[in-house]
């Protein structure tokens, strides 16, 4: 049954979406029940919340909704619409619920993560960043207080102490990568009691479509100090004198760099080689190739800022200073020397892990944002989860008005600054959505000229930003801001400004996915306000110069079919990602499970007893059992944790060239996988060998074991961060692509 | 390769998976003996039989060969999966061609997935033209011109229009077939089905060589079983060039360059050249059955059909047919691999052979090993489609010797890469006694 509804959906072109007709029921239901409940104290309230028999079913749902909606009325004064009632119900059911903005998602968010702590379940609550989690977290204590369910939440600086405790509560409001650092630090402990992530039950994603989909391939990286990372100044030096087309080519899509002859010429006279592609020379190499990035590839301003002489990474989507962000293999080193700043540390990556395997720990996961039809296909495959659309409360009367197209970039920007004095006239406010923050800050000057005041967000702070985007609707606002800026926070229409028209949003082209300018656009019209949207687009847009480079007019076609490009690229590539990322995130399982034995069971002492059991005899009489037993077992820890990351980095570094693979007609992935398969046998008998040989040769002491002298040394400092994506990986990727493309079709003219 | 299979029948989901494959390989076979409504069974199993020991053998052989023995038997599978690939090919040249096809593969999977669609249109299509043209040819008796006998039942409009679309239904239910074999099977589905319908026609072909000749039955399994080891043996043999990408890793050891290669094949250029040769062979045989019947043939007809149609097993067909599988070899390896090309794109992302310089260094590196390579290739590709020739001269074997060049081919580089993927999904599974 279940499969032919599936099958009618796919006809009407519909994947992956949920039928509502029984949350409809449920909800109903519950209206009835409404005059009942309101008639209970709130002591008597709670106690019927409490008393409700878990797992919920129909009946005990009807109720809860009932319950919950008067807990909801008396708890900030809001009664929530019966709308906001079946996304409830969607995410209790673990599935993607799509309301619009202005439709009380995170009531709906808070009411369903009360419902799962009801029924006995941990919820984390996933949020984009620290100030939407704080916040959402403290706007709504007073409901789970209703319920007598606890809530907290945790942010960048929380201590281990508040984390611990976070962790403990029936539901946490966290920022996704904060979750997930968690998570990789514990995988580093020593000792059982300094776990502090508890194991995980219920994920509920604010903005899944962008965590889960955009962002889902970041890796987060878990670093551990290591010997300082130094670009050579000298590389740097000699980059700054290199002229583009003379010393080095950019590729069109300005994606990649490469020396020319002339270039290698002179990088082999400054360091004294003579073939800088000889054997022996890689490091150097991949110096000069970092740099070379660094210095044709990357923009100051664009891809990053320099602040109190750090360079700062600007996160594209968000147009935002990404604080936790650092470029991979020495790529940040390199841009350090480019802006002649001190190294920061740098340190080898112990583990990593990407946001998908964080979300695929969770045995249930649910989510909820304004925009996820557009990639239901996505979280059906890549998570298994429909999306539920729940109709918005009041009809949306938003006008989305055909988009702007012109053929030059000066043109364009003319028409916008044209637009926006005219709709200031009349007192409209007015929502500019850039595509990055360079162009925020030409259009902001572009404007001052005019004599407009206006408000930008730049890579600001959360709050700060959250607090100028609410002001948005006021009447006579201009306010610039790439697409994410501000996002969760509503933009209410101030005194007049409905009169003037609602707020007229502009976007001042098209991003990479219909579902980005669906976002923006959602910006306006909330709860039946008025208000319009508009793109527009030329054909110097880098959008239609990446994608469809032969185009010489512009036309709708064409601006959507430039995104359907890049929407299938990305789609390419993150499936790409994943598959590779399936197989690693297998054998981490299995390392991490081991790990947890060696922690927790006295398997360490076994193993190594095993090795050399006279050398653990003989420990074992000297120092004592308990001594041995502790030393065993650390050095286990460390040598399977040292196997991990050097078994990760030989993966990143088979991964690089593995499309290469393609040419001899062979399957990428599998050879891939059959590598690493190869390689991650050796872990177990190299831990077991290695930490036989160190226990032999190590020095005791009453006190235990002396590690440092055995070469052990525990990280003295790790830290977290995000990678920007990486700017070689993903081109490989792109590239087997399209070789497998034309092998394959070669192939097939052979089959 | 058996100790993988009898692993993988231990493997649940695998098992599944191989058991579904099997599945719809038999369900693929009995729709290949279903005759469609219309036809007269015993006289049509009469023809071909005076067929297939008549002059015209080898056609008849060969579309039996690529149909599964179905066509001749005209059942409900006749058109076997060659109008897919038909299809397939036609789309794929026509992407190149128009601009609006080439748009929509652009836009990856969802364009990708327009393009299988207009591709499962176009089948049909085909499939209707071929097997109104089949029909058409049973009818008027042109399918056996020597046989007498009616192999339909009747010649109303209505049954054969029955039969047209019977036939056509048949080849999207081959399609579907194929697609399930992809999606939930083992291997890929296309390749699946060729080789089923290579492979059906072995017993049958070894029968028959068996009852005429025992001690040359003999010789043939012998000789079969040692070229296709050789031919398992080649089709693995490759020659890894390294590479390196020049990345930083912070702290530790670099590692070599072993895991990262460009495997190059002896056999880079598989199957094509030896399609494309005896397609191109089989134009002067054509163009000899098409004029040959005048009472008077000129010297050039008379010498075609001296040595290229009638008995093949002279040295004028063998050189020729030699040497256009090398120049086809060398042809197809130049098509697909460019080596400037594969060049600049390790260039582009920093990769590059240890010792030699990016660029055109690298491509005439490349280009330089990739010749030398391709020599024993096409050699071997040249002497494996001898073989039946020459066995059929020696042993005076039945002229569709079923171990030939083109069949050999495919029956192992679908064998391999269906085990290869096999083995693949066990590994990832199989992590027997691993950290316990």
């Amino acid at each position: 049954m279940n499969r032919l509804r599936e099958r009618v959906r796919r006809l009407l072109q519909r994947p992956g979406t949920v039928d509502l007709a029984p949350f409809r029921r449920i909800v109903r239901a519950a209206g009835e029940r409404e005059a009942a409940v309101a008639a209970l104290d709130d002591e008597a309230l709670r106690a019927a919340v409490t008393a409700l028999p878990t797992p919920f079913r129909d009946a005990e749902l009807i109720e809860f909704c009932a319950l919950a909606r008067e807990a909801a009325v008396r708890a900030l004064g809001e009664r929530p619409y019966d709308v906001q009632l079946l996304a409830v119900l969607a995410l209790l059911s673990g599935h993607v619920s799509e309301s619009g903005t202005g439709e009380g998602k995170t009531l709906a968010g808070a009411i369903a993560a009360a419902g799962f702590a009801l029924q006995g379940r941990r919820v984390h609550v996933m949020s984009v960043n620290d100030y939407l989690a704080r916040r959402d977290a403290t706007w709504m204590a007073p409901v789970y207080e209703r319920f007598g369910v606890s809530v907290a939440s945790i942010g960048q600086s929380s201590t281990s102490e508040d984390r611990r405790a976070a962790y403990a509560a029936k539901v946490m409001y966290a920022p996704v990568s904060e979750i997930g650092f968690d998570v990789l630090r514990d995988r580093l402990v020593t000792d059982p009691a300094e776990v502090i992530v508890p194991e995980p039950q219920v994920a509920l994603i604010d903005e899944a479509d962008s965590v889960l989909v955009d962002e889902a391939r970041v890796p987060l990286v878990l670093a551990g100090a290591a010997q300082g990372e130094h670009a050579a100044p000298v590389i740097a030096q000699t980059m700054r004198t290199f002229l583009p087309g003379v010393h080095f080519e950019v590729d069109d899509e300005r994606r990649s760099a490469h020396l020319t002859e002339r270039g290698t010429a002179t990088m082999e006279r400054v360091l004294g080689l003579t073939n800088l592609y000889g054997e022996g020379h890689v490091e150097a190499l991949a110096a000069v190739n970092t740099a070379l990035h660094a210095h044709a590839l990357l923009r100051r301003d664009v891809d990053y800022l320099v602040r109190d002489g750090k360079v700062g990474l600007i996160d594209g989507s968000r147009g935002r200073v990404a604080k936790l962000q650092r470029w991979p293999d020495g790529l940040q080193a390199a841009v350090e020397a480019k802006e002649s700043l001190p190294a920061s540390e740098s340190g080898e990556v112990l583990d990593s892990l990407t946001i998908q395997s964080l979300v695929g720990r969770y045995p249930t996961v649910c989510g909820m944002t304004g925009t996820a039809l557009a990639v239901a296909g996505q979280l059906r495959e890549f998570y298994r989860l429909d999306v539920a659309v729940i109709p918005p409360n009041r009809e949306c009367v938003r006008v989305d008005e055909p988009d702007r197209l012109f053929a030059t970039a000066q043109e364009k920007q003319d028409a916008i600054v044209a637009q926006i004095v005219e709709s200031h006239r009349k007192g409209r406010p007015i929502l500019i959505g850039t595509l990055d923050v360079a162009e925020s800050e030409r259009l902001a000057m572009k404007l001052r000229l005019e004599g407009l005041a206006c408000k930008v967000l730049n890579a600001a702070n959360d709050a700060e930003e959250a607090a100028v985007i609410a002001r948005a609707g006021e009447c006579g606002a201009i306010t610039v801001s790439t697409q994410m800026a501000g996002r969760g926070t509503d933009i209410r229409l101030g005194k007049g400004a409905a009169e003037a028209g609602g707020l007229y949003v502009i976007g001042t082209g098209r991003y990479p996915a219909s579902r980005l300018d669906d976002q923006l656009r959602g910006r306006a019209g909330r709860q039946g306000d008025p208000g319009a949207s508009v793109f527009f687009v030329s054909l110097e847009d880098h959008l239609i110069t990446a994608h469809v480079p032969e185009s010489t007019s512009i036309s709708t076609w064409t601006v959507g079919h430039a995104q359907r490009v890049a929407e299938g690229l990305n789609l390419e590539i993150h499936r790409g990602t994943w598959g590779y990322n399936k197989l690693i995130e297998y054998q981490r399982s299995l390392v991490l499970t081991h790990r947890d034995r060696l922690l927790r069971e006295d398997l360490a002492p076994e193993i190594i007893a095993g090795e050399s059991p006279e050398d653990f005899k003989r420990v074992r009489t000297e120092v004592g059992e308990k001594v041995a037993n502790r030393a065993a077992r650390l050095i286990m820890l460390h040598h399977l944790d040292e196997c991990w990351s050097g078994h990760l980095a030989y993966l990143g570094d088979l991964r690089e060239g593995i499309h290469l693979r393609v040419l001899g007609r062979q399957n990428p992935l599998d050879e891939f996988n059959a590598a690493a398969v190869t390689a991650f046998k050796r872990i177990e008998n190299d831990t077991r060998t290695r930490s036989a040989e160190t226990f032999t040769l190590a020095k005791f002491t009453e006190n235990g074991v002396d590690l440092e002298a055995s070469g052990i040394r525990r990280p003295t400092a790790t830290w977290t961060y995000l990678v920007k994506e990486n700017p070689f990986g993903t081109e490989a990727e792109r590239i087997l692509a399209r070789l497998g493309r034309t092998i394959r079709g070669g192939g097939r003219e052979r089959a | 390769m058996l100790t993988a299979i009898t692993r993988a029948f231990r493997t649940p989901d695998l098992r599944n998976k191989m058991l579904f494959t099997l599945g719809i390989i038999a369900l693929f076979r009995l729709g290949s003996f279903l005759p469609t409504p219309g036809v007269h069974v015993s006289n049509i199993q009469k023809c071909l039989a005076q067929g297939l020991s008549s002059d015209a053998a080898g056609v008849y052989g060969l579309i039996n060969l690529f149909s599964g023995g179905a066509l001749l038997q005209l059942s409900v599978f006749a058109l076997g999966i060659m109008p897919y690939i038909t299809a397939s090919i036609i789309l794929q040249l026509l992407t190149v061609v128009i601009p609006r096809l080439e748009a929509l593969k652009k836009e990856g999977q969802a364009g990708t997935a327009k393009i299988t669609q207009y591709t499962r249109y176009l089948t049909i299509g085909l499939a209707v033209l071929q097997s109104t043209a089949f029909i058409a040819l049973a009818r008027s008796g042109q399918m056996f011109p020597q046989c007498q006998e009616e192999v339909l039942l009747s010649q109303d409009i209505f049954p054969l229009i029955v039969m047209v679309l019977t036939m056509t239904a048949g080849t999207s239910v081959i399609m579907w077939l194929g697609e399930l074999i992809t999606d939930r099977g083992i291997g890929n589905g296309m390749s699946i089905l060729i080789f089923t319908q290579v492979v059906a026609v072995f017993p049958q072909e070894l029968a028959r060589i068996f009852r005429s000749n025992t001690f040359g039955f003999a010789v043939v399994m012998v000789v079969g079983v040692a070229i296709i080891a050789a031919v398992v043996f080649v089709e693995q043999a490759q020659r890894r060039i390294p590479v390196q990408y020049a990345k930083r890793m912070v702290g530790r050891r670099m590692y070599g360059g072993t895991s990262t290669y460009i495997p190059l094949k002896v056999n880079q250029a598989g199957i094509i050249p030896v399609i494309f040769a005896s397609s191109l062979l089989y134009l002067p045989q054509l163009a000899a059955t098409l004029f040959g019947n005048t009472t008077n043939p000129n010297e050039v007809i008379r010498f075609i059909q001296t040595y290229f149609a009638n008995n093949i097993g002279n040295a004028y067909y063998m050189t020729t047919y030699f040497l256009l599988i090398v120049f086809f070899t060398y042809f197809y390896v130049s098509i697909t691999f460019n080596p400037v090309e594969v060049a600049d794109n390790m260039k582009k992302y920093g990769g590059f052979i240890p010792g030699i310089r990016p660029g055109r260094p690298t491509a005439e590196y490349l280009s330089y090993v990739l010749t030398r390579l391709t020599a024993p290739g096409s050699l071997y590709l040249g002497l494996l489609s001898l073989v039946p020739i020459v066995a059929l001269t020696l042993v005076d074997a039945s002229q569709n010797f079923p171990f030939g060049g083109t069949s050999i081919l495919i029956i192992v580089g679908v064998g391999l890469d269906t085990v290869k993927q096999i083995e693949a999904q066990l590994q990832q599974r199989n992590y027997e006694g691993f950290l316990r």
